[in-house]
């Protein structure tokens, strides 16, 4: 903050958050303007005003109205301020959150972080080392990209031995993908020629969601396709159709199953509306016991009071609750799972 | 870094035993991948960062997630760690960044969510035991009130703004040492303080 000259030239005006020098001390004296004393102002509460400034400080408040003002506002607004409630963390919080950070630390040590660290010092040996291994893992993860690449035309699973034969005049080669021949075999009495060959043809396919033929390719489509969006898509255009044994077994299996966090959750929401049933139950409470997503089983935490406030008390249920209460890992998830047992009227909580 | 050391004013016994020398041997131990070392070194302060995200975001559950992101940033990076720094400088700048992130975070969510409900009040908030005396239940609510009032507000500056103000008013830092954490200007500091305080004077100028 640098002391400036007051000159005849500058306004003499005086404001609350103006920039005026202060009038009553001669001109050409060195001496804070209102600006500059409003940005000492908060050092000064604090007790952090430099010595070498508090004198120009102290002149310029004892001549300025409006800065009595402002300091006398800014004291205020920090008696004020210290009104905010200063959170102490508690003791029992502060071994809850050590406790959870051992167990962050111990999956981080055995997660590939871990595995990074274990090899980093091996990879530091030299620069020619560290270039072959960068090249390799380009070379490594253009390779798993190729082959994992997806495969848009393959929506029926193709099933082995099962050879079609076609002519010329129906084979339609703009939309087939031809993946590998196998055999050509010239007929030297009719001089045709026979190819055998492994080819995909994208197929497109409409129908009435009630279609057995449909639901069998979305129940399919469902539970192994490898693309996670079409599994959503696919989850989102049967869950209307529940009431049907092979959908509610897919929406089920896409409940415990699905690699796809959020697809899990879908069908945690999907299996919401559905009747109730022992097969309902047992994958709810596999979830809930299992599922390696803190979100998917508090999630299910909820699905669960629904089943039970719609069919009835059940203790298998009670039972997992009350022992994930207290031993789930998720400090968030026991805290559901009290809370659905005071919901459902358990005994102790 | 005095701030730091003023910062450490309350931590764990631990930490007062903890000389200079005992504070390197710690981090050298935890760089070779000793966790008991590491978790000696968590001990001197996660009760001071505990209580700095506690005091941030006014939630038990995020203050937790803010408080296990922060260490679990510092074991990845110890190793980069050169000594030539203070320890406690170099955590307690983890630990700004992660609060920092959150905020930015939060600022977003409401600026896609619109304004924030009425009573405008985190969870903790309204559930933390305010232990100081009070004399009548009227004066208990015009005491929330006010409470909630000065987080509003808090929550309207911008992360920048509210980190230096969380340190400096609430914490107690000295500007050279949230220069140090921010990797700024003393005078940066002081510009941004006093932006905050003007726009706290204009947020609670009523209750002034």
């Amino acid at each position: 903050m640098g002391l400036k000259a007051v000159t005849s030239g500058q306004s003499l005006v005086s404001g609350k958050l103006g920039f005026a020098r202060h009038s009553s001390l001669p001109l050409g004296d060195v001496v804070m303007n209102c600006k500059e004393f409003e940005e000492n102002l908060t050092l000064d509460l604090y007790g952090d005003l430099p010595p070498e400034q508090r004198a120009d400080y102290e002149g310029h408040l004892a001549g300025c109205v409006n800065c009595q003002a402002a300091r006398e506002q800014v004291r205020s607004l920090h008696e004020v301020l210290a009104q905010r409630p200063r959170i102490e963390p508690s003791p029992d919080f502060l071994v809850e959150c050590r406790q959870a950070l051992v167990e962050a630390l111990d999956r981080e040590r055995l997660g590939w972080h871990g595995l990074i660290r274990e090899w980093l010092p091996f990879l530091q040996l030299s620069m020619a080392p560290r270039i072959a291994f960068a090249l390799s893992l380009i070379v490594f993860g253009f390779g798993l990209g190729w082959t994992l690449r997806p495969q848009a035309a393959r929506v029926v699973p193709s099933v082995p031995g099962n050879v079609t034969t076609s002519s010329l005049a129906g084979a339609d080669f703009e939309n087939m993908r031809i993946n590998d021949i196998s055999r050509v075999a010239p007929d030297p009495k009719t001089g045709d020629v026979r190819i055998t060959m492994d080819a995909q043809r994208r197929v497109i396919l409409e129908g009435s969601l009630d279609d057995p033929h449909i639901q069998q390719l979305l129940v399919y489509a469902m539970k192994s396709y490898d693309n996670a969006g079409i599994r959503r898509d696919t989850l989102d255009a049967l869950r209307a159709r529940s009431k049907s044994p092979n959908i509610r077994a897919a929406l089920l299996y896409a409940m415990e199953h699905d690699a796809n966090v959020g697809n899990r959750l879908a069908a945690l929401d999907a299996v919401r509306g559905m009747e109730g049933g022992d097969d309902l139950q047992q994958s709810l409470m596999e979830v809930l016991e299992h599922d390696r997503n803190m979100g998917v089983r508090a999630e299910s935490v909820d699905v669960l009071v629904d089943h039970v406030e719609k069919e009835g008390r059940d203790e298998a249920i009670l039972s997992a609750l009350e022992r994930l209460a207290t031993n789930d890992p998720n400090r968030y998830v026991r805290l559901k799972c009290a809370s659905a047992l005071r919901k459902l009227g358990s005994d102790g909580f | 870094m005095e701030g730091c050391l003023e910062l450490a004013g309350n931590i764990p016994e631990e930490a007062r035993q903890l000389s200079g020398g005992d504070e390197i041997a710690l981090i050298r131990r935890a760089q070779g991948g000793d966790p008991e070392a590491f978790d000696a070194l968590v001990r001197v302060y996660d009760q001071n960062v505990l209580r700095l995200t506690l005091q941030v975001v006014h939630s038990q559950e995020e203050a937790q997630d803010l408080y296990q992101e922060a260490f679990l940033k510092v074991y990845r990076s110890l190793r980069y760690f050169r000594l030539e720094a203070r320890f406690s400088t170099w955590l307690y700048r983890v630990v700004m960044n992660v609060c920092l992130d959150y905020l930015r975070r939060q600022s977003t969510r409401r600026e896609v969510q619109g304004p924030e409900r009425d009573d405008g009040e985190p969870e903790y908030f309204q559930t933390v035991p305010d232990e100081r005396p009070v004399l009548d239940p009227e004066r208990a609510v015009h005491s929330k009130e006010i409470g909630r009032r000065i987080q509003a507000a808090l929550q309207r500056l911008n992360p920048r703004e509210r980190m230096v103000f969380e340190l400096k008013h609430y914490q107690g830092l000295k500007l050279r040492a949230i220069g140090e954490l921010c990797k700024t200007s003393e005078q940066t500091v002081k510009n941004c303080l006093f932006r905050a305080t003007q726009k706290l004077r204009t947020e609670l100028g009523d209750l002034v």
